[in-house]
């Protein structure tokens, strides 16, 4: 059809779909007035009625081959076709209910088990962002030497703001992870996730507030001139119950009153996966809520804790806009080269930012939708099987069909409908099953201080997803016995119903999905076995003070204003107050506890005596803020050398303390106590080393050795930091008391986070992790599942196919352990073939979750010595059960039955 | 009786094209104009016709309406439609060259 000609072709399509009956009858009247014609041109040329009817149908050349040729010429058959294959389909199906349901239950499995990972994957790395042309939005990051993605400071993002011509616009937020809010003065504030964004953040996204406005660029300008805030659609909903009339009203946060202007779209939930923001505040009113008293957030340039983001304009290139951005970090390096030292900036697209290397939850995703892949792979070989036993008694229908003169491509494509209608049917439950996956992964609880989003869904793209697998499957399960159906050739296929085909070659196939499925399912219960073992070894070490019975409470004196004295005399006066309380054996603060919920702060270092390579003049570890009392709070042992003491303060001599693996990296000749190090760079303090602690797990269970410093509060002052209590029994139960202290010494200050380091533990351990190995478990449960039935079948359809052959050797004097040999022989050698294969799979899935995830290495011997042989024991009872029938034939039956 | 192989090949479009530019036709009188405008030479099979017909319908150069006929039978008239005149002129035009060409290399003297 040509395109420029829809004028007129267009009508005629839908009248050839819609219309059919009448399109039909006009062309039947067509001929039909032709043939007329052709009769009286007959008679007129002297012959009788008779010869001339005869003489013009022959020359029509049979009327109804005429009119097909017309009906291909509308070229709609092929879809008027596909109905009636879907009719024909649907009957045929109808006519086997059984052998149906297990197809369609079996793609259901594999599809739904996809559908989840695959949820996970595109929530974490392709869903776009919820603005209009998302793919225009792109994120500027500052580039250290180690690879590292580091937001950048106020002045830095002015600098961009102004000196960059590629972006249509330049917008800045930075997440504020506690903002008290109050409706009204004086009541107690509750905690909220915020957002600080630059005034033309909303206009530049394309956000379109759904109540109010958004900010103006003017009320970004003046620092602390513009009290204005844009609320969250899910906090107007649930603090606000969804008050039309709020804009022009005052909430307080912080203690500060501020004007909403606006609510943003319920389509807009924030640019973050896992949360969103409650409240967005302009950049120029960040002094509410960071009171820092070392940093000026407008003034210093190594103040970074913006993320920046760009609209790409239409006309610009990535590339461009990358070089663009590497000159204006060469002039900042120029004009700041002490705080711009190694350090670049780039363009990142989305795609790039959330397929970063040092992101863990993507690679799990991956790693997952490979495994699912697996186990639908493994039920549509499972289907292929079935449907090619299916088709094996349908050879007679289709060798019929083939010599009426039914063309080959035409039975494939009616076969291969059949196998679509399946695959649709088994999709739909696949998404059932899906959805209720993700519901349970949603109900999997984040022990954060504010509601974590967990963003899996089941949305028109999952929908999509489902299709294209759904498809997939009926083209890779239907295409083979198609084919092979349509083949037989057609004197044999005549003769009787169920063929013998000739030859071991018809078995190859089925052999090899046999194979296929045993080397899969063997694959994945390694993969699951595995990360059960690995999680239950790294927590047997270096987790022992997570099982203490310790209380958290989070605290963040700015939140009531205070500077950075009253904030160390709050501390001070609070840990004392703390070791007061009966049944309390210890207290103490820190600032990001081991197996905690927040990032560690990273300290840049120069150890001293360990020779630095020359492009680098420093190192990096991660670091904690602790009190004098952690060590002895949290039961962490030190080894050598001492713990921080209350003599270590602001004006004595800097001290640090060191793990094991960090004294051992940089210092492995010697007693690490004593030795010196540069702090923030090598042209920061001087601290001596005063003690080495044990290494313990920091951020995960599964860490490799990590190399950790703490430092004494006291020498540097933090504002944000959790109270850590040992109690003599339930954690909990010290919660109330802990409160009266707080509330004691400062009424108007938020309690931000209380909980044991049970819960932390049991979040790191269980949930996570749980869910995971769960799911994996699951799949190769399924997958052996599948693959019993498959091996079952498959020796079971030998047995009937081999019913003659063996009545004959028992008639002749075989006995049933001869029989069962015979039998079970064919079914074993798959199996071995599909362990051996499964084996080297598994090795290959080992290394790749060791380098990924557990960073561990080696071969673990004992998972395949678990495994393999339950694997194998499963398999052979499969091919057992039908084998054993084999040899209760009864000879005389056997000969008769053919 | 004629078979398609009668007609030059991929000619039989251009011949119904340049026909209908002439008056709407049913196909009866299409098949009839033909054979009378070639002076009994060219003649086309009833089948290759309508497949042809419906064919240039399909591309939306030609339109086919019910009519009556001079003596009062409903038939299928066909007429050339914007799009089919420019494809009857560049057939047309490509035909010319073609039939030049090879008149051209028939009448070539044998030396």
């Amino acid at each position: 059809m040509r395109i420029e000609n829809w004028w007129y072709t267009a009508p005629l399509r839908l009248r050839s779909l819609f219309r059919r009956r009448r399109v039909e009858r006009e062309l039947e009247e067509e001929l039909q007035f032709h043939l007329e014609h052709k009769i009286a041109e007959g008679l007129a040329d002297g012959l009788s009625p008779r010869e001339a009817r005869h003489r013009a149908m022959r020359a029509m050349g049979g009327l109804e081959q005429r009119k097909e040729e017309m009906r291909d010429a509308r070229r709609i058959s092929w879809l008027t076709d596909f109905v009636a294959d879907v009719g024909y389909a649907l009957r045929s199906l109808r006519r086997t209910p059984g052998v149906t349901a297990l197809v369609v239950v079996t793609l259901a499995l594999g599809i739904g088990m996809t559908v989840t990972p695959f949820s996970m994957i595109d929530a974490l790395i392709f869903r776009p962002f919820p603005v209009p042309s998302p793919e225009e939005v792109v994120t500027l990051v500052g580039t250290s030497r180690d690879g590292a993605y580091e937001p950048f400071s106020y002045r830095e993002y002015r600098d961009i703001h102004d000196h960059t011509k590629s972006y249509a616009g330049v917008i800045a937020n930075s997440p504020l992870r506690s903002v008290g809010f109050a409706a009204e003065p004086g009541t107690t504030p509750k905690v909220q996730g915020g957002m600080l964004v630059s005034g033309n953040y909303f206009s530049v996204l394309g956000v379109v507030p759904q109540v109010g406005r958004g900010f103006r660029a003017d009320e970004d300008e003046v620092p602390g001139r513009d009290a204005v805030v844009v609320l969250g659609p899910d906090f107007w909903r649930r603090e606000l119950a969804s008050d039309p009339s709020i804009v022009g009203r005052r909430i307080r946060l912080n203690g500060s009153e501020f004007t909403v202007v606006g609510v943003a779209p319920e389509s807009f939930q924030g640019l973050y996966i896992f949360s969103r923001p409650d409240v967005y505040v302009p950049l120029a009113m960040a002094g509410v809520f960071s009171t820092d008293p070392r940093k000026s957030f407008f003034e210093d340039r190594d103040d970074r804790e913006l993320s920046v983001k760009a609209r790409l304009r239409s006309t610009a290139s990535l590339a461009a806009a990358r070089s663009e951005l590497a000159a204006l970090a060469e002039d900042f390096a120029r004009a700041y080269p002490a705080l711009n030292r190694e350090r670049g900036a780039t363009v990142r697209t989305a795609f790039e930012m959330r397929t970063r290397p040092d992101q863990v939850e993507w690679k799990f995703g991956i790693i997952f939708a490979v495994l699912a892949l697996a186990v639908l792979l493994v039920a549509c070989t499972n289907v292929a099987g079935l449907l090619l036993a299916r088709a094996r008694s349908r050879a007679r229908e289709v060798a019929v069909r083939l010599s009426l003169g039914a063309g080959r491509f035409r039975l494939v494509r009616l076969l291969l409908t059949e196998s679509l209608v399946l695959a649709g049917l088994g999709g739909l439950g696949g998404i059932a099953i899906g959805w209720a996956a993700i519901e349970v992964l949603r109900d999997f609880s984040i022990p954060t201080e504010l509601p974590v989003q967990v963003p899996f869904r089941l949305d028109g793209r999952m929908l999509l997803v489902a299709l294209a697998l759904a498809v997939l499957s009926a083209v890779v399960c239907g295409l083979a016995p198609a084919l092979q159906t349509t083949r037989p050739d057609l004197v044999t296929g005549l003769k009787a119903a169920d063929v013998e085909l000739p030859g071991r070659k018809r078995l190859w196939g089925r052999n090899a999905l046999v194979v296929a499925q045993v080397a899969t399912s063997l694959m994945l219960l390694t993969a699951a076995y595995l990360m059960a073992r690995s999680f239950r070894a790294s927590v047997d070490v270096g987790v022992e003070f997570a099982h203490r019975p310790v209380l958290l409470m989070r605290l963040d004196p700015r939140l009531a204003q205070y500077d950075a004295a009253r904030t160390a005399r709050f501390y001070e006066l609070l840990v004392d107050r703390a070791r007061q309380l009966p049944g309390v054996a210890g207290a103490a603060l820190t600032k990001s506890p081991p197996l905690g919920l927040d990032r560690f702060d990273a300290l840049a270092f120069v150890p001293e005596g360990y020779p630095l390579p020359p492009d680098r003049d420093s190192f990096t570890a991660a670091m904690d803020t602790i009190d004098e009392g952690f060590f002895d709070t949290l039961g962490i042992p030190i080894v050598s050398g001492r713990g921080f003491l209350a003599a270590d303060t602001a004006e004595s001599p800097r001290v640090a303390i060191v793990n094991e693996a960090f004294a051992r990296r940089y210092w492995p000749d010697g007693d690490a106590v004593g030795r010196r190090l540069r702090l923030d760079g090598a042209g920061g303090p001087p601290a001596e080393v005063v003690g080495v602690a044990r290494t313990v797990k920091y951020r995960e269970t599964t860490d490799r050795e990590t190399e950790f410093v703490y430092l004494p509060l006291a020498q540097r002052p933090t504002a944000r930091m959790l109270l850590l209590l040992r109690t003599s029994g339930d954690p909990l139960q010290w919660v109330e008391p802990a409160r009266e202290i707080v509330r004691a010494l400062e009424p108007n200050l938020p309690m931000l986070e209380t909980r044991t380091y049970e819960d932390l533990y049991r979040y790191h351990v269980v949930e996570g992790p749980g869910v995971a190995i769960r799911l994996v478990f699951t799949m190769g449960a399924v997958g052996v599942m599948l693959a019993i039935g498959g091996l079952y079948g498959l020796v079971a359809y030998n047995v009937s196919r081999r019913t003659r052959e063996i009545g004959i050797r028992m008639a002749i004097g075989a006995g049933p352990s001869a029989v069962l040999r015979l039998v079970m022989a064919g079914g074993l050698a798959l199996v071995a073939i599909g362990t051996a294969i499964g084996l080297v799979m598994g090795f290959a899935v080992e290394r790749l979750m060791n380098a990924a995830v557990f960073h561990a290495g080696g071969v673990d011997v004992v998972a395949y010595l678990v495994v393999v042989p339950t694997m194998a024991l499963v398999t052979v009872l499969a091919a057992y059960v039908p084998a054993r029938r084999a040899t209760r034939i009864a000879p005389t039956l056997a000969l008769r039955c053919e | 009786m004629s078979k398609p192989t009668d007609l030059v090949l991929g000619t039989l479009d251009l011949l119904l094209l340049k026909i209908l530019a002439l008056e709407p036709l049913h196909g009866w009188a299409i098949g009839l104009r033909l054979r009378s405008l070639s002076g009994d030479v060219l003649q086309v099979s009833e089948g290759s016709l309508y497949s042809a017909l419906h064919k240039l319908e399909q591309e939306g150069w030609i339109r086919a309406e019910w009519k009556q006929t001079e003596n009062n039978r409903r038939a299928k008239f066909y007429a050339l439609t914007r799009p089919g005149r420019k494809q009857l002129e560049s057939e047309a035009a490509n035909w010319q060259r073609l039939s030049a060409a090879i008149s051209h290399v028939v009448q070539l003297s044998e030396a």
